[in-house]
């Protein structure tokens, strides 16, 4: 059994609050009930001097601790500023309603406990409660901010001794929730204590500068410096568009020109950048219809617009509301009717969703998902179909971003209800759907034993939703197929197949959608799933 | 920042070993460099052919190149790839030859 772990225990000085223990992990169907190494990797010494690991052994900031009591005096100072920041309107533009009300109405039930995947396949780990980080932080209000009187404090339970440890412990805290929200849906009380996550990770970037590299320095920095958080420039862009031309050629016969900076076209695509360098065959598969379909679409080469990541969604609000912006401009010079996001879940919420918060006047062009046009092109019989192309199993992720926050469930499953007769869902699906572990910037996240960390834990429950899926026909001789409309979920499919040995083992692959509606297309000879790019 | 010491040369490294200062970098760093990721020996002449392929891509572009243009180009295909550079070419192939670790959603 885990041990008990107290709010009081997050304020002691040095040592490591929780340890991730093997057998408690929930477990996972042969042949994964036996892993062959240790779930997570341990820290060397040296990085464990450099980087505070004293929540549960793992980094994804990685702090490094105060030199003189000066300098935790001042480093607490300025989280409380940036706290006091969050409960005014003028600082918090975004999120203030919801921030207020699930720290006012939270009465610690629990339910959302049992919907949390990271909490529920870490072995019941008494730190990933979602009720955790907010009563953290209801406590330093209380204590620090309101500064109500002892004897409340003693009667509400709401006492904390913040010292540097706290924050450190806190920061890292708040990089262990995907923002799945799936606690949210679960609350009876409009509650939604991932979003606390995400406060917490604003204060911490927005008033300390302090985030995961991945995201902030190399992720929404380099985005708006280059174009994008990949570090691909619009000379590379181009580079790269001209190889998805030459292959479209090679594997179609098909001579497609992408359209780059049309003016006065329908439609901006926005693809995750992602795609373009990782999993060239889905950008390749969107020209395919689009074309075939008549669309006129195009992609933007201007820096930011070509890519449609927004991660500020998960950590920053300037960070945010800068990319949202520069993308709608991006769209109002090429003046285009609509800005379409493609294969994106995260770049859903932040651009169609949260963008309206920034987004004003003429800026504020209509933006929606590329999912009902696929639907309407794939069920209107304007290409032509064979199923028995896709005769293999085939199972659906959903993205939680476009899925559970979004609503947008039923496109896609048509899509594969038509073109797929092994379509088989998930158990929970749709709105109700498992996180890939992967969510808010972790599929990014890799340094150290992060990777390890959401392989192993936040990634778990949804491995074990895909295995049953396919538990019929679980070996790896029969070749299945998850479809995953989601870039940052590929990223976590493939780490996470890869620390498991799932090709090798269950013959799965993952992919997109788009893949599968070309993989279908009567008039294109050769398969275009390429099953050998597992 | 963590720091790295190859055939007596000491090297600045981010948490995962990629290099940081990419101008540092030379044949003895990639041959040292080479054990680390699980290649024996020697590197052959198949492996340069790979890391001079990787950094003339990322001289010009800034990225490294996408491993269906590696593969592509260079006219092997994963499994090679994967023999010759078992941790992969993300990994092994870039960290031997220099470049800064992939960002972004890749």
């Amino acid at each position: 059994m885990n041990k008990m772990i107290h709010i009081k225990d997050f304020s002691r000085p040095g040592g490591q609050l929780t340890e991730i223990d093997p057998a408690e992990l929930m477990p996972l169907p042969p042949p994964y009930d036996k892993m062959e190494k240790a779930p997570i990797r341990q820290l060397t010494d040296d990085q464990r001097k450099r980087m505070d690991a004293s929540l549960d052994g793992i980094v994804a900031i990685g702090l490094t601790p105060p030199a003189t009591p000066e300098e935790e005096k001042a480093f607490i100072e300025k989280f409380l500023a940036g706290l006091e920041k969050l409960f005014t309107v003028e600082n918090n533009w975004t999120f203030l309603q919801p921030l207020v009300h699930t720290l006012d109405y939270c009465v610690k039930c629990q339910v959302c406990s049992d919907a949390c995947p990271t909490y529920e396949a870490s072995g019941h780990q008494e730190i990933y409660r979602p009720t955790m980080r907010p009563e953290i932080l209801r406590r330093i209000i209380s204590t620090y901010i309101k500064k109500e009187n002892s004897l409340l404090r003693k009667f509400k339970d709401s006492d904390i001794d913040l010292n540097w440890q706290t924050l450190a412990r806190l920061a890292e805290l708040a990089y262990r929730c995907t923002l799945c929200r799936r606690c949210a849906q679960v609350c009876l009380l409009g509650c939604d204590n991932a979003l606390i996550s995400r406060e917490i990770r604003k204060i911490f970037s927005q008033q300390m500068g302090i985030a995961p590299k991945e995201i902030h320095e190399k992720g929404s920095v380099q985005q708006l410096k280059v174009g994008s958080s990949t570090g691909m420039t619009p000379a590379a862009l181009r580079n790269v568009l001209e190889f998805a031309e030459e292959e479209i050629e090679e594997k179609t016969g098909r001579k497609i020109k992408i359209p780059v900076d049309k003016k006065g076209a329908d439609m901006l695509l926005i693809h995750n950048a992602g795609e373009f360098l990782a999993w060239p065959e889905n950008l390749e598969a969107f020209a395919i219809i689009l074309d075939a379909a008549g669309v006129d679409w195009t992609i933007s080469s201007e820096i930011t617009g070509y890519d449609s990541v927004n991660y500020g969604v998960w950590y920053d609000d300037f960070q945010f509301a800068r990319v949202a912006i520069r993308q709608s401009q991006v769209a109002k010079n090429l003046s285009v009717r609509k800005i379409s996001l493609g294969e994106c879940g995260h770049a859903h919420k932040a651009g169609i969703v949260i963008a309206d918060r920034v987004l004003t006047g003429d800026l504020n062009i209509p933006r929606e998902s590329i999912l009902p046009l696929l639907e309407d092109i794939v069920l209107s019989g304007k290409i032509k179909l064979d199923p028995s192309r896709n005769n293999f199993p085939v199972t659906l992720h959903d993205p939680c971003n476009m899925v559970r926050l979004m609503g947008i469930v039923k496109p896609q499953r048509r899509i594969l209800e038509k073109i797929c007769p092994q379509f088989r869902e998930m158990t929970p699906h749709g709105v109700e759907n498992y996180c890939c572990g992967g969510g808010s910037g972790f599929a990014i996240t890799q340094s150290t034993n992060f990777p390890d960390w959401r392989s192993a834990v936040s990634g778990r429950m949804k491995l074990k939703q895909i295995l049953d899926a396919f538990q019929d026909v679980p070996g790896a001789e029969i070749k299945k197929y998850v479809c995953a409309p989601c870039s940052n979920c590929k990223g976590q499919f493939r780490d996470m197949f890869e620390y498991y040995g799932v090709w090798k083992k269950s013959g799965i692959l993952y992919g997109g959608l788009v893949e599968l509606i070309v993989n279908a297309m009567v008039d294109i000879e050769k398969p275009f799933i390429q099953w050998e790019w597992h | 920042m963590p720091q790295i010491e190859l055939a007596g040369k000491k090297y600045e490294v981010d948490e995962d070993g990629f290099l940081q200062e990419l101008d540092k970098w030379n044949e003895e760093f990639a041959q040292a460099y080479a054990h680390t990721e699980d290649i024996e020996g020697t590197l052959t002449e198949e492996h340069w052919k790979l890391i001079n392929y990787l950094r003339n891509y990322y001289q010009q572009f800034g990225i490294a190149p996408m491993i269906r243009k590696i593969c592509k180009d260079l006219g092997i295909d994963m499994k090679k790839l994967y023999e010759l550079f078992p941790t992969g070419p993300a990994k092994g192939a870039c960290k031997l030859a220099g470049l800064s670790k992939p960002t972004g959603c890749v």
